[in-house]
């Protein structure tokens, strides 16, 4: 045996490894990268695709049944892929935002996210225009409230999924007497109250509480705010900053009364009939998730199919039973008030006028990005103190 | 007298492997290194403008939850030491038959998720809890106290999930421990006490450092505890890299303060290496012939 | 007096014995809770003991898919790290080399380093290069960090490993191919296998570096991460209690059968031994 023999194999089987290795290694290095930023000059309007092609969602988890995927399949031949990665988001956006900078959705044709995500994504021209005329159902049966918001006056990219209010929900048995958001700061109650990590959800109540408008709030009265929170927090007064896992905390009666979310607490009180959202005395605050295109979907025509199918009142109505916030599809109060009248008559899944009287659409803190930039990291020391 | 093909062998079979950490560890550092000193905000991209500011700013800034993170991970690891040494002892001369059993006991909990075991101990310790109940029962915490969302419950769960990386290293230290040596010194008239401290605890030293730095140094970076264990003032450094990278996009700040949280650990470690060596850290090694 | 002394005596047993419930009870928790008829949403209280998640453990979707993805992501760590760890290992205990110091240096330094930040700085650099994140981006950051602790496993195996079975397989006419595959990876394969069984299980619990890098893709503990905020399903615990159930019977099996093996090398050792005595001087 030779010296050259012996070591040729392992050589092989080593050059084999290495190709291997050099490979992976391009495939993760692509081109582009976040050195380079965007903008929404050119953004075109979704189109192409095919009706019953592939379809691939990212939205909330919960926020739809478990028969409305699979019943759209049937009824229209699509494959549809539905997933629960959006948690929060900012954190959903620091995710998609490398791909998206790159004009890649990663292969979703849909993304849910909130107003002022939408619209700052919109920005960034990570997202398409969509064509009014395939979306006929939709502005068909859009209600009228939610017709022109202010982060989209003319609907020109988003359509809504479902809207809801933030505002309070509670322990009746153990927090019976908190009835605003200062109640909130109640020494009484002190480590047994938590807010929401949104801090869109958050700041503009606690303005609210202080007397001051949050629609006219200036950068100062969102630092003020941001201030009287972290006192709040210094003092051990709020025991969590959370998203939707306040509700847990409330069923085991560890936090008694938080800033929460309407549809939470309609889910919350079928399963414990101690919790209950209230509307705080100085109001709530309305928003809604929005159904996006994100740029480079793959298939813009099974989106348009999807969104038309979920504002059939009747599909609409069976997603509502199950999710519990309030639905943006006309007529879909009288299908339920046949199949499901409590559930129609709830003030939290079809508010009144009057219920809403005192609230307001969910705001921003004014200012450029710079400024935006300096509330959103003071809030964030606060979270992460 | 070797052949050249024969000297080149050992780098060939190196050679994957380190080619791979040297892509995918070395020169991610290198990138984030470089990231750390960019200014430019995620709307109009990043430059490089060697911005050290980056790192006094995130320092100056951040140094409570730095603090924070290396007393909570310091004080998991001195109790994981109190709690482990007993058990490594008693696996490795107490246990007899059921030896292998308690050893398998101490890795078990490797094999149900680490999220999963941090998100029971929110049930166990829940304000209504009998655990809880029992607690203000014998005063431990007062009456109107509570053990979820304060620092305690943080370094609770960080010597849970911790304690395996601490016992492993001295139960290998102990079973390797000459028992001749203790009868010896028992002959020798020393009291139990004074064998342990003068024997048992030199021969393990470098079982006793390196489940030391096993244990301190991923629950130093730790961010998974305090977030569900803790509240709102028991985030770590791991909690606002994390926070920094993934929710408000600061990438130059996260970047700077993983690069500061590194040459902490980095430097603790290379101390260490320069009194033990590579090897302690990697096993018992002789250098090949 | 004399039951103090038995406590006295028996103390550290004891203490070991109470560390050990510590370590398991949650475990505990988590296999009662999988028997439990929660109401509502949440499984933390008690209210029944029901088999019925025990007879669909699959029937959460998004939970099964992400298991699916954990597990093929951990298969696939596993067999890309044993390969590159093991080939590392028989370097650094076969040859001497220059470099040797540098090398073991880029071994310990990432199992030295937090997770967050091996997470990050490669999210740092999938970011200059525009990477695309997702089941590529995870399976490049498990195998990075498993390779060292492969390292470290199969390399104890070598060191107590005779070369002269090797040696003498060379003099044999072996080539050093068939020697390797023939006679060392046999004797070393139990170090081989129990690397390969922590990389796994290193990639399959993973979630700080995963979050960092998986884009879009979920993995077993990223759907835990995301269903803890509305409500985790009792069919997480079946599965964790079956993935708990499995390991410990495949773990006993091993440990069964090395006994016995044990026990026959033995027996055979006696039988030559005492075969040897009984020739005639």
């Amino acid at each position: 045996m030779t010296t050259a023999l012996k070591t040729r194999n392992i050589k092989l089987l080593l050059l084999a490894s290495l190709a291997l290795v050099a490979s992976m290694a391009l495939v993760a290095c692509g081109g582009g990268g976040i050195d380079e930023a965007s903008n929404n000059d050119d953004i075109g309007v979704a189109e192409g695709g095919n009706p019953t092609g592939n379809l691939n969602i990212s939205n909330w988890p919960l926020y739809i049944d478990g028969k409305t995927i699979s019943d759209f399949d049937k009824a229209t031949g699509t494959k549809t892929k539905y997933t629960e990665d959006v948690n929060d988001n900012n954190e959903f956006f620091g995710k998609v935002q490398p791909l998206l900078s790159q004009g890649q959705a990663g292969g979703r044709s849909i993304v849910v996210v909130t107003d002022w995500m939408a619209k700052k994504m919109y920005d960034l021209g990570f997202i398409q225009q969509i064509d009014h005329d395939k979306l006929t159902t939709v502005f068909d049966n859009l209600i009228p409230s939610l017709q022109s918001p202010e982060f989209d006056p003319e609907r020109t990219f988003s359509v809504p999924w479902q809207s809801g209010m933030t505002g309070l929900v509670v322990r009746t048995d153990l927090a019976p007497d908190v009835k605003s958001i200062n109640d909130l700061f109640d020494p009484k109650y002190k480590g047994k109250v938590t807010m929401l990590s949104e801090m869109r959800d958050t700041v503009p109540l606690v303005m609210a509480a202080d007397g001051v408008d949050p629609t006219t709030a200036t950068t100062q009265d969102w630092l003020d705010a941001i201030d009287k929170l972290q006192g709040a927090v210094n003092d051990g007064q709020i025991r969590q900053f959370t998203g939707n896992n306040y509700v847990q905390d409330l069923a085991k009666g560890d936090v008694v009364a938080t800033i929460g979310w309407s549809g939470d607490a309609v889910q919350a009180q079928a399963d414990n009939k101690n919790i209950e959202y209230r509307q705080p005395a100085e109001g709530c605050s309305i928003w809604s998730d929005n159904m996006l295109i994100p740029v480079g979907a793959p298939n813009p025509e099974a989106a348009y199919e999807f969104m038309n199918y979920v504002y059939e009142p009747e599909n609409q109505a069976q997603i509502e039973k199950y999710v519990n916030y309030v639905s943006p599809v006309k007529g879909t109060k009288e299908v339920l008030l046949k199949t499901d009248p409590e559930l129609a008559n709830n003030e939290l899944i079809f508010p009144s006028e009057e219920f809403t009287a005192n609230c307001f659409n969910q705001v921003s803190p004014p200012g450029d990005p710079a400024e935006v930039t300096k509330v959103e990291e003071a809030f964030q020391n606060v979270v992460t103190g | 007298m070797k052949t050249l093909r024969q000297r080149m062998v050992p780098y060939w079979l190196l050679g994957p492997g380190l080619v791979w950490l040297a892509l995918f560890f070395v020169l991610p550092m290198y990138f984030m290194g470089e990231l750390s000193l960019k200014t430019g905000s995620l709307a109009d991209g990043y430059q490089l403008t060697w911005a050290t500011q980056n790192y006094t700013d995130a320092i100056s800034q951040y140094s409570t939850q730095f603090v924070r993170a290396f007393y909570y991970a310091g004080t998991a690891t001195i109790i994981c030491l109190l709690i482990g040494y007993p058990l490594a002892y008693a696996i490795a001369f107490k246990a007899g038959r059921w030896k292998n059993l308690m050893l398998f006991a101490v890795v078990a909990p490797f094999f149900t998720t680490y999220l999963i075991r941090t998100i029971a101990w929110k049930t166990i310790l829940q304000d209504s809890s009998p655990v809880v109940g029992f607690l203000k029962f014998v005063h431990l915490i007062p009456q109107d106290g509570r053990v979820l969302a304060t620092s305690g419950a943080v370094i609770a769960g960080l010597t849970y999930n911790f304690l395996p990386f601490m016992v492993l290293p001295l139960y290998a230290s102990l079973e390797r421990l000459d028992v001749r040596l203790l009868e010896a010194s028992k002959d020798l008239y020393a009291s139990t006490r004074t064998t342990f401290f003068k024997v048992t605890v030199p021969l393990t030293m470098p079982g006793i450092i390196a489940g030391i730095l096993l244990t301190f140094i991923p629950a130093a970076g730790d961010y998974v505890n305090s977030t569900f264990l803790g509240g709102t003032s028991q985030a770590m450094i791991g909690n606002v890299i994390q926070s920094k990278y993934l929710v408000i996009n600061d990438y130059p700040t996260a970047a700077a303060l993983s690069f500061t949280l590194l040459v902490i650990i980095l430097a603790a470690l290379m101390l260490y290496i320069k009194f033990a060596g590579t090897e302690a850290l990697m096993g018992e090694d002789e250098e090949p012939a | 007096m004399k039951a103090w002394t038995w406590l006295r005596e028996h103390a550290v047993l004891f203490t070991g014995i109470l560390v050990i419930f510590y370590m398991l009870a949650p475990i505990a928790i988590i296999a009662l809770f999988s028997f439990n008829d929660p109401v509502g949403r949440f499984n933390f209280e008690w209210a029944g003991f029901t088999t019925q998640y025990w007879q669909h453990p699959f029937a959460v979707t998004e939970l099964t898919d992400s298991l699916l993805v954990s597990i093929r992501l951990a298969f696939m760590t596993a067999i890309g790290a044993t390969i590159l760890g093991t080939l590392i290992a028989i370097a650094l205990v076969r040859y001497q080399f220059l470099g040797r110091r540098a090398a073991n240096l880029l071994i310990v330094i990432p199992m030295a380093t937090p997770e967050v930040v091996i997470g990050a700085s490669l999210l740092s650099m999938f970011l200059v290069y525009g990477a695309k994140l997702g089941f590529g981006t995870l399976l490049i950051a498990h195998i990075m960090f498993s390779i060292s602790f492969v390292v470290v496993v199969v390399r104890s195996r070598l060191i107590g490993f005779d070369r002269r079975l090797e040696e003498a397989s060379a003099d044999l006419g072996a080539s050093a191919f068939t020697t390797f595959r023939t006679i060392t990876l046999p004797l070393i394969a139990p170090g081989v296998a129990s690397a390969a069984m922590l990389s796994f299980a290193l990639s399959i619990d993973d979630f700080v570096i995963s979050n960092f890098n998986a884009g879009s893709e979920v993995t077993f503990p990223l759907y835990i991460f995301g269903a803890n905020q509305r409500g985790i399903p009792v069919e997480v615990n079946v599965i964790a209690t079956m993935l708990f159930t499995v390991t410990i019977i495949a773990m006993l099996a091993v440990i069964i059968q090395q006994r016995r093996a044990e026990k026959m090398a033995e027996k055979r050792e006696e039988e030559a031994t005492s075969s040897v005595a009984s020739l005639p001087a």
